[in-house]
């Protein structure tokens, strides 16, 4: 697997400090499936020396969408990126997440955390119902709104000030959303709102979002297994250095460069 | 131009390997491994690791720390699981054992020795462990022992993997030679530290291992000074990120060279570098890598 450099095509700020990008990327396009990520050079040479996992957003024909906000030196320069400049990217990198198939999903995403679950909800099969649950701290925060509802799913926002939608955090969403959980995590109540209209239909739960997002929402969901994606720091992006450690229930740890990046977060320790 | 490197009894084709740690057991990218000279797996101890808690790696301007504390399967897994895999490689596998106890590198040595691997990289030099490791190879007399047990306990080749953390690896290269070494590899990474913006260790392990671009001048003068002590082929290894760095271990004295944390950043470094060595082969029409291994002191 060798990197590639990919022309960049366009580049948006969508609020402060996270940018969109598009690369003209046909053979990653062509390849990548949900869950999946690109390691991203942020400089030309050997600092900073890593990769950055970037984990892709969207995908349109040749194009490969990537969101990234700036938070350390790296996500800097890679905020500085303009449209005609390349990107030296290695990818699709991860195991793509679990094919969901005439299920219910529903997506939960908190700030950058939204990025990825865009491309879940494009390839989801008509069959599937989706409801989408998006958080942020303000208003100018939440992320590709506009994206999710346009592809028909319900889409229901929570941001801390109150400034749009819910005034609180989007894991309260999800807990109201799936309101009777029973024993073994079946979603029973014919009164649940907006999923799980069949009684006894469990719905598929993926999240990204800051670890306390997540670690609060496998509490609330509990005993519904909650699929996540996890930032952690990476080396190598593809199961060759072992620096991408998440310890596990129960001992040992998942390489979610290799087991994921999208994992059952019931079983990890966030 | 033949670049056949005999390490012991083992034929390389090339001289260009994946150092341990830095690339799996070569099974991630075997298209890769196929067309080095060989691969070195991660480390292999007696019992299954499951190594130290994340963060596992961070950056610095000029490399990399890491702390994955050998996190492997243990050598039976690894024999039962991992051999018959990395037996139909086409390349030679070194596979690097490490102990914490003597006694523990004999065991290791002996249990490889009827699998189809190539040779054994002995690593007294692992700076994420509380015990053995690096400690280990600061004394040239337990470098000694551990080499001369290994050595009666396999027909294989036998590396040993050196340390330069608060040590003249002159000595312990020169003990690791006297018991029966056919090779050692310099550097292991250095004894590190990486602190957050609150003052805490940043590593899960508290300290790492330093590697990366930054190592390669005080590699170069670990070989450089190493080569004039012994006369077992040395592996050079420390920031090897192209062929230019390479060049420089060989002129050092390397017969050999290892990359490691180019792999992390692409994972056909080591192809590149072995690609960029031969096209400075042909360009200046060497008949033999012997023309440029040592040629830094011939020149000074």
């Amino acid at each position: 697997m060798r990197p590639t450099l990919c022309p960049v095509v366009q580049v948006r700020e969508l609020c402060a400090g996270v940018f969109s990008l598009w690369l003209e990327a046909p053979e990653i396009a062509r390849r990548v499936r949900p869950g999946q990520f690109l390691n991203v050079k942020v400089s030309s040479g050997p600092d900073p020396l890593l990769r950055r996992p970037i984990s892709v957003c969207d995908v349109e024909r040749s194009r490969v969408r990537l969101v990234v906000r700036v938070v350390g030196r790296g996500t800097a320069l890679l905020g500085r990126v303009r449209a005609g400049d390349e990107l030296d990217v290695l990818g699709p990198l991860g195991r793509p997440a679990p094919e969901l198939h005439h299920k219910d999903v529903l997506l939960c995403g908190g700030g950058i955390g939204t990025a990825p679950l865009l491309f879940f909800g494009r390839r989801l099969k008509r069959a599937n119902r989706l409801q989408v649950l998006l958080g942020a701290r303000t208003k100018a925060e939440l992320l590709l709104v506009r994206e999710f509802r346009a592809l028909g799913a319900r889409v229901a926002l929570a941001t801390d000030d109150g400034s749009a939608g819910h005034g609180g955090m989007v894991t309260e969403l999800a807990e109201a959303a799936l309101p009777d959980r029973g024993r073994r995590g079946q979603v029973r109540s014919p009164k649940s709102r907006v999923l799980g209209q069949r009684v006894g239909r469990r719905p598929v739960v993926f999240a990204c979002g800051p670890r306390p997002m997540l670690a609060d929402l496998v509490k609330r969901l509990d005993p519904i297994p909650v699929w996540g994606f996890v930032e952690e720091r990476m080396g190598c992006g593809t199961g060759i250095c072992y620096c991408c450690a998440l310890p596990k229930k129960g001992g040992g740890h998942v390489r979610f460069c290799e087991e994921g990046p999208v994992v059952r977060l019931n079983e990890v320790l966030l | 131009m033949n670049s056949q490197v005999f390490i012991g009894q083992t034929a390389f084709v090339n001289l260009v390997l994946a150092a341990s740690g830095t690339f799996e057991f070569g099974l991630k990218f075997p298209s890769v491994a196929n067309r080095l000279g060989g691969v070195v797996t991660k480390a292999i101890t007696l019992q299954p690791r499951i190594g130290n808690p994340p963060p596992r790696i961070c950056e610095f301007p000029g490399g990399i720390l890491n702390s994955v504390g050998l996190e492997n399967p243990g050598v039976e897994q690894f024999c039962t699981d991992v051999v018959p895999r990395t037996a139909k490689l086409k390349c030679r596998v070194v596979v690097n054992i490490a102990g914490f106890t003597l006694d523990e590198y004999g065991e290791l040595a002996a249990r490889l020795d009827s699998e189809p691997v190539d040779g054994l990289e002995v690593n007294v030099s692992c700076p994420n462990v509380r015990e053995g490791g690096a400690l280990f190879g600061q004394q040239p007399r337990v470098v000694e022992a551990i080499t001369a047990l290994v050595r009666k306990r396999t027909t294989k080749t036998v590396i040993v993997k050196l340390t330069a953390n608060f040590v003249d690896p002159v000595e312990t290269a020169k003990a690791a030679e006297a018991a029966g070494a056919d090779g050692v590899t310099l550097i292991n990474t250095l004894f590190g530290l990486a602190l957050d913006e609150d003052g805490r260790p940043f590593l899960g392990g508290r300290t790492g291992g330093v590697s990366g671009p930054a190592l390669k001048p005080f590699a170069l003068f670990c070989v450089d000074r190493v080569a004039a002590a012994v006369k077992i082929p040395i592996i050079g290894c420390g920031g090897v990120m192209d062929a230019a760095d390479a060049l420089d271990f060989l002129s050092a004295g390397a017969r050999m060279v290892q990359v490691g944390t180019a792999n992390l950043v692409n994972p056909e470094a080591a192809l590149d570098v072995w690609a960029g060595l031969k096209q400075y082969a042909q360009e200046n029409r060497l008949s033999n890598w012997q023309q440029v291994v040592g040629r830094a002191r011939r020149r000074s």
